[in-house]
C-alpha cells in the first residue's frame, strides 16, 4: 500500500475531524466541565438501614434524575434514639433550593419513604481542582512537549534534517490532543458530557501513547533512510510503514482489549475515563502512520504550501 | 553462559524478594514501615479507597467566633492544608470549602485519624523561645527550717525490702535504701510534697522528650545544703525523691537518696559517712534550680517563611529544613549569634525551644550562628516520618486562621467500591486476553513476553508498596500506559526476531539481532516519555498540580522498569530458551501466518 501518495486524504480526513471540534471548543461553552472544575452543591443525608441506598443504588438514580456526573460517598453509619441510620455525601452540580428539594424528595420516596428528615445538610462546595491548576497542568504539557521535540531532534541526529522528526512528532501530538478534545467538545454540546479530572488524566495518557507510537515509527525510517541511501524519501517511508504495521496493529490491539474489557465489564464510574483512551490509542496509532511520516513526506517534497493553497 | 545463568539467578531472586513484599501485608524493618491493609498491602488513593472525611470550622483570629473569615483567606487556608497534606506522603486529598467557612478535607486510606489531625492542626501557635539552661538556684522560701522535724540517715529495714513487680522473687531494696529521711510537719509535708510533683514531672517531661529523639530541656533540680557535723551540699532530681508511706511510718517523711561522695559523681556516700556527716542536730534548707527558662523572644510561626523535610546532603540523615521570611532571619540570626556566643564563653548550651500550642515539639540546640534566615533541624534518631511530621506541624503554625474540628468521619471510595471491584476484574480479564493472544500470535517468544510481563508487574507494584506510591485512578492510567509500552517493547523485539530467523539466521544470533535492532526504538519511546514525566513533576510541582504530579512518577515508575524486564528479562530468558531443544523447531518462535519459513534451519 502506497500510503504516501495517499497522504491529501489522510490530511483531509484528519481536517474533517479536527474541524468540528476546534468549532464547538472555540464556541461557548466549549469543553463542558464537570464539579470538579467549577465546585457544586454537597448534601449529606441518611437514610435507615437496612433501606436499599447504598451507594451505588444513589449514584443510578441520581443519572436518572439528571445529575450523572455526581459523586456519591458512604460516610457509615451513625445511631440516633436507637436506629441506625446510613450516612451518605453527595456531591452534585450546582442546585437552588427548588431543585434540592426535588432532589432530596426523590431520594426520600426512593428510599426512606417514612422518613422525613434525610437531609442532614446541604452546602455550597468549591472547586475540587482550582482553575489555575488546570491552566497550569497545560503549561506543564507545553513544556513536556518542548522536551519531547528536542529529544527527538538529538535523538535522530544521524539523519538529514533532524529537526523535521522532532515538528512531526509535536504535529501527531497536537493532532490527538485536539481530535480527542474536539470530540468531547462535541459531546458536551450535545449530549452534556462533562470534563472532569480524569479526563484531564485521560490526555496526558494520549500524548504518552501518541508520543512513543510516533518514535517507534520513525525509528525504522531512521534505520531504513540509513540503509536504503539511494530510494527516494516517500518510498523508504512507505516500507518503514509497511515494516511497522504489524507492531503498531498489536501493540494498539493489545492496549484496545484491556481498554475494551474494562469498558464492557468495568464499573461506570471510570466509563468517560476509558471512552477518552480508546479514542486516544485509536487516533494515537493513525497519526503515527498517517500524519507525522506525512508531515516529513510532504516537507521533503515541500508541497506543504501546495496542500494549504489547493 | 555463565553470564546468562547469573543474570536468570538474579532475576528469579528478585521476583521472590517482590513476591515476598507483596504477599505479606505490612512490611516492618526496624524504624521502616510500609504497607497497609488494602490489597497487596498497596496505599491506594481517596478515590480507589476512601478514607477521611474531616470537616473543619474556620474562626475569625480577632473575636474567636466561629465564622466572619473573607473568600480570600478561606483560600489560602484551604491552599496551606493542600501543601500540608501533599507534603506528608499521604497522598493526594480533596480539600473543598464548604458554604462559606467550613473545610472540607477527605484524606486517602488513613487508618490513624489521630495522625490526619495532628497533621492538619487546629489553631495552631507556633513559638520559638530563647531556653536558657544555666539558671541559677533560688533559695526555696516557703519551706522554713521550722517545717523540718528530723533528719537522718536510714539503711534498709527488713519491713520496707520492696518486691520488684516483674520477678517477685528478687528482692529490691534500692528504692529508698540507703537514703536520708526528712520528716515534716503536716503543713510542710504539703508544700514539699507539690514541689516534689513539678520536679518528677519535670524528670519525666525530659525523659519523654529524650526518647522522642529531642534534645531534653534540663530539668528543675532540688539543691540540699544540710548544716550538720559538717555541711553536706547536694542536688538531686524528682526521681530519687520517695514519700514513705503512712502505713509503713508513722509521721510525714520523705527519703532523698543519698548522693555522691565526689564530685564527679562516681561513687554514692555510704551510710556510715553520711551519719557521721549529719551530726546530732543537722539542720537543711533548700534551693531549686528551675532547669531552664524559655525566654519569648518574638518570634512565632508568622515569621516562617516555609518547613519541609529533606535528608542531609553528606550523611542522608533526615532532617528538617526550615525558612524565615525577613524579619524571621533577622531574630532568628540574633537569637542564634547570642545562644553561639554564650556556649563559646561559658560552655553552656542553650537551646532553641519550638513551641506548638503550648507544647513542645523540639528544642534544638545551636552549632553556629545562623543569619541567612535558612535552617536544619537534626536528630541522631530522627526517622523519615518524624521528620515529614515536624516540618507539617511546623508548617501548621502558618495556618492563615485558626480552624476547629466540626465532624470526623470515614468514607468510602469516591469511584465507588462496587464498580471498582467490577473494574479490577475486568483488568485482570482484558491483561489475561493479552497474555493469551501474546502466547497464541507469537508462540514461546510471547509465552516468554507474558512471563517477563507478569514479573513486571511484580515489581512495579513492589515499587509502589516501598517507596510508597499512593495508587489513585491517574496512577492506573499511567500504569495502563506502562504496560502498554511493556508489550510493545517485547512486539518489537518478536517483529525484529522474526524477520532475523526468515533470513535463515540460527535462532541465538537471531534473539541477539533482534534485541540489538529493537533497542533504539525502545529506547527513545521510553526516554522521550521519561523526559515527558520529569517534566511534568517538575512543573507540576512548581505550579501546584498534584494531580498530574502522580500520574508523572507512576508512569516514570513503570517505564523505568519496562525498560528493565523487555531488555534483561526477556532476553536472557530467550537465550536460554534458545539453549534448549524447544529451539530446535522454529516454527514455534514465528507468528502465526510467518510466511515462508526456512526449515533447513539448524542451530
Amino acid at each position: 500500500m502506497n500510503f504516501s501518495e495517499r497522504r491529501p486524504w489522510f490530511f483531509l480526513i484528519s481536517f474533517l475531524v479536527i474541524l468540528p471540534g476546534i468549532i464547538f471548543l472555540i464556541l461557548a461553552p466549549g469543553l463542558n466541565p464537570g464539579i470538579d472544575f467549577t465546585g457544586g452543591s454537597s448534601l449529606t443525608m441518611q437514610f435507615p438501614e437496612g433501606s436499599e441506598a447504598n451507594q451505588k443504588a444513589i449514584r443510578e438514580k441520581l443519572k436518572v434524575i439528571g445529575y450523572p456526573e455526581s459523586t456519591v460517598q458512604n460516610l457509615g453509619n451513625s445511631i440516633i434514639d436507637e436506629e441506625r441510620y446510613d450516612l451518605f455525601f453527595l456531591r452534585t452540580k450546582t442546585l437552588d433550593e427548588t431543585k434540592k428539594d426535588e432532589l432530596v424528595d426523590t431520594l426520600n420516596s426512593q428510599f426512606s419513604p417514612e422518613q422525613t428528615n434525610t437531609l442532614l445538610s446541604f452546602d455550597l462546595v468549591s472547586a475540587v481542582i482550582a482553575q489555575e491548576t488546570v491552566i497550569n497542568a497545560c503549561w506543564a504539557v507545553l513544556a513536556a512537549a518542548l522536551g519531547i521535540f528536542f529529544y527527538v531532534w538529538w535523538a535522530f541526529r544521524k539523519v538529514p534534517r533532524p529537526i523535521r522528526y522532532g515538528l512531526a512528532a509535536i504535529v501527531a501530538l497536537v493532532h490527538d490532543t485536539l481530535i480527542v478534545v474536539g470530540i468531547f467538545a462535541i459531546l458536551g454540546y450535545f449530549l452534556d458530557t462533562e470534563v472532569n479530572t480524569m479526563f484531564l488524566i485521560a490526555i496526558l495518557t494520549v500524548i504518552g501513547y501518541s508520543v512513543n507510537d510516533t518514535i517507534v515509527v520513525f525509528d525504522k525510517i531512521r534505520e531504513n533512510v540509513l540503509t536504503y541511501t539511494n530510494r527516494p524519501f516517500p518510498e523508504v517511508v512507505n516500507l518503514s510503514i509497511s515494516e511497522t504495521m504489524s507492531r503498531s496493529l498489536n501493540t494498539s490491539f493489545t492496549l484496545l482489549v484491556t481498554l475494551l474489557a474494562l469498558l464492557l465489564f468495568g464499573g461506570a464510574t471510570i466509563r468517560e475515563f476509558l471512552y477518552v483512551l480508546i479514542i486516544g490509542v485509536i487516533v494515537g496509532t493513525y497519526s503515527s502512520i498517517a500524519i507525522a511520516t506525512q508531515v516529513l513526506v510532504s516537507w521533503d517534497q515541500k508541497t506543504i504550501g501546495k496542500l494549504i493553497s489547493s | 553462559m555463565r553470564r546468562n545463568a547469573r543474570i536468570l539467578i538474579t532475576i528469579v531472586i528478585i521476583t521472590v524478594i517482590c513476591g515476598t513484599i507483596l504477599g505479606v501485608q505490612k512490611v516492618n524493618l526496624n524504624n521502616f514501615e510500609r504497607g497497609s491493609d488494602d490489597l497487596l498491602g498497596l496505599t491506594l488513593g481517596l478515590d480507589l479507597q476512601g478514607g477521611s472525611h474531616l470537616i473543619y470550622q474556620a474562626i475569625n483570629p480577632e473575636t474567636g467566633l466561629p465564622g466572619g473569615v473573607t473568600e480570600d483567606q478561606m483560600k489560602s487556608l484551604s491552599r496551606t492544608i493542600e501543601r500540608r497534606v501533599n507534603a506528608s506522603g499521604l497522598g493526594e486529598p480533596i480539600i473543598q470549602i464548604l458554604g462559606e467557612d467550613r473545610l472540607l478535607i477527605q484524606l486517602p486510606g488513613i487508618r490513624d485519624p489521630g495522625r490526619a489531625k495532628a497533621l492538619i492542626g487546629e489553631t495552631a501557635r507556633l513559638e520559638f523561645k530563647h531556653r536558657t539552661t544555666d539558671v541559677p538556684p533560688k533559695p526555696l522560701t516557703n519551706i522554713l527550717t521550722e517545717d523540718v522535724i528530723s533528719i537522718s540517715a536510714d539503711g534498709v529495714s527488713p519491713d520496707k525490702t520492696l518486691k520488684s513487680e516483674d520477678d517477685p522473687d528478687s528482692e529490691n531494696t534500692s528504692e529508698y535504701a540507703e537514703s536520708i529521711v526528712f520528716e515534716f510537719t503536716e503543713s510542710g509535708t504539703l508544700k514539699f510534697d507539690e514541689i516534689v510533683a513539678n520536679l518528677q514531672f519535670s524528670m519525666v517531661t525530659a525523659i519523654n522528650a529524650a526518647e522522642l529523639g529531642s534534645n531534653p530541656p534540663p530539668p528543675a533540680r532540688l539543691g540540699v545544703n544540710i548544716e550538720g557535723a559538717e555541711t553536706l551540699r547536694f542536688q538531686t532530681n524528682g526521681l530519687q525523691i520517695l514519700r514513705l508511706e503512712q502505713a509503713e511510718r508513722e509521721g510525714y517523711k520523705f527519703a532523698i537518696a543519698l548522693p555522691s561522695s565526689d564530685t564527679e559523681g562516681t561513687s554514692v556516700l555510704s551510710i556510715e559517712e553520711a551519719i557521721a556527716k549529719l551530726g546530732t542536730s543537722p539542720t537543711v534548707n533548700f534551693e531549686l534550680s528551675e532547669g531552664h527558662i524559655d525566654e519569648d523572644i518574638g518570634l512565632s510561626g508568622d515569621d516562617l517563611e516555609n518547613a519541609y523535610p529533606s535528608q542531609h546532603q553528606a550523611s542522608g540523615a533526615p532532617i528538617v529544613n526550615i525558612e524565615f521570611n525577613e524579619r524571621g532571619t533577622k531574630a532568628f540570626g540574633e537569637l542564634t549569634t547570642e545562644i553561639y556566643a554564650k556556649q563559646q564563653s561559658s560552655g553552656v548550651r542553650d537551646q532553641i525551644a519550638i513551641i506548638l500550642d503550648g507544647k513542645e515539639l523540639i528544642a534544638p540546640v545551636v552549632n553556629s550562628p545562623i543569619t541567612a534566615g535558612t535552617a536544619i533541624i537534626q536528630g541522631g534518631d530522627f526517622t523519615l516520618e518524624r521528620v515529614k511530621d515536624l516540618a507539617l506541624l511546623l508548617e501548621s503554625g502558618r495556618l492563615p486562621v485558626p480552624i476547629q474540628l466540626l465532624q470526623e468521619r470515614d468514607v468510602d471510595a469516591m469511584l465507588g467500591a462496587d464498580s471498582l471491584r467490577k473494574s479490577v476484574i475486568a483488568g485482570i480479564a482484558g491483561l489475561s486476553l493479552v497474555l493469551f493472544f501474546m502466547i497464541l500470535y507469537y508462540r514461546v517468544p510471547g509465552l516468554i513476553a507474558s512471563l517477563s510481563l507478569l514479573i513486571y508487574a511484580m515489581i512495579v507494584l513492589t515499587i509502589f508498596k516501598m517507596l510508597p506510591i499512593t495508587l489513585t485512578l491517574s496512577g492506573v492510567a499511567a500504569a495502563i500506559l506502562s504496560i502498554g509500552m511493556a508489550v510493545d517493547a517485547n512486539i518489537l523485539i518478536f517483529e525484529r526476531m522474526k524477520d532475523e530467523l526468515r533470513t535463515g539466521r540460527t535462532m541465538l544470533s537471531s534473539i541477539n539481532i533482534g534485541f540489538n535492532r529493537a533497542w533504539p526504538a525502545i529506547r527513545d519511546g521510553n526516554v522521550s516519555t521519561l523526559i515527558t514525566c520529569a517534566i511534568l513533576y517538575w512543573f507540576s510541582d512548581q505550579l501546584g498540580a498534584t494531580i498530574v504530579q502522580g500520574f508523572a512518577i507512576t508512569l516514570a515508575v513503570g517505564v523505568a522498569v519496562s525498560m528493565f524486564t523487555a531488555i534483561t528479562v526477556s532476553r536472557t530468558l530467550m537465550r536460554v530458551v534458545a539453549l534448549t531443544p524447544v529451539s530446535k523447531n522454529v516454527r514455534l518462535f514465528i507468528p502465526t501466518g510467518g510466511g515462508e519459513i526456512k526449515d533447513n534451519v539448524q542451530n
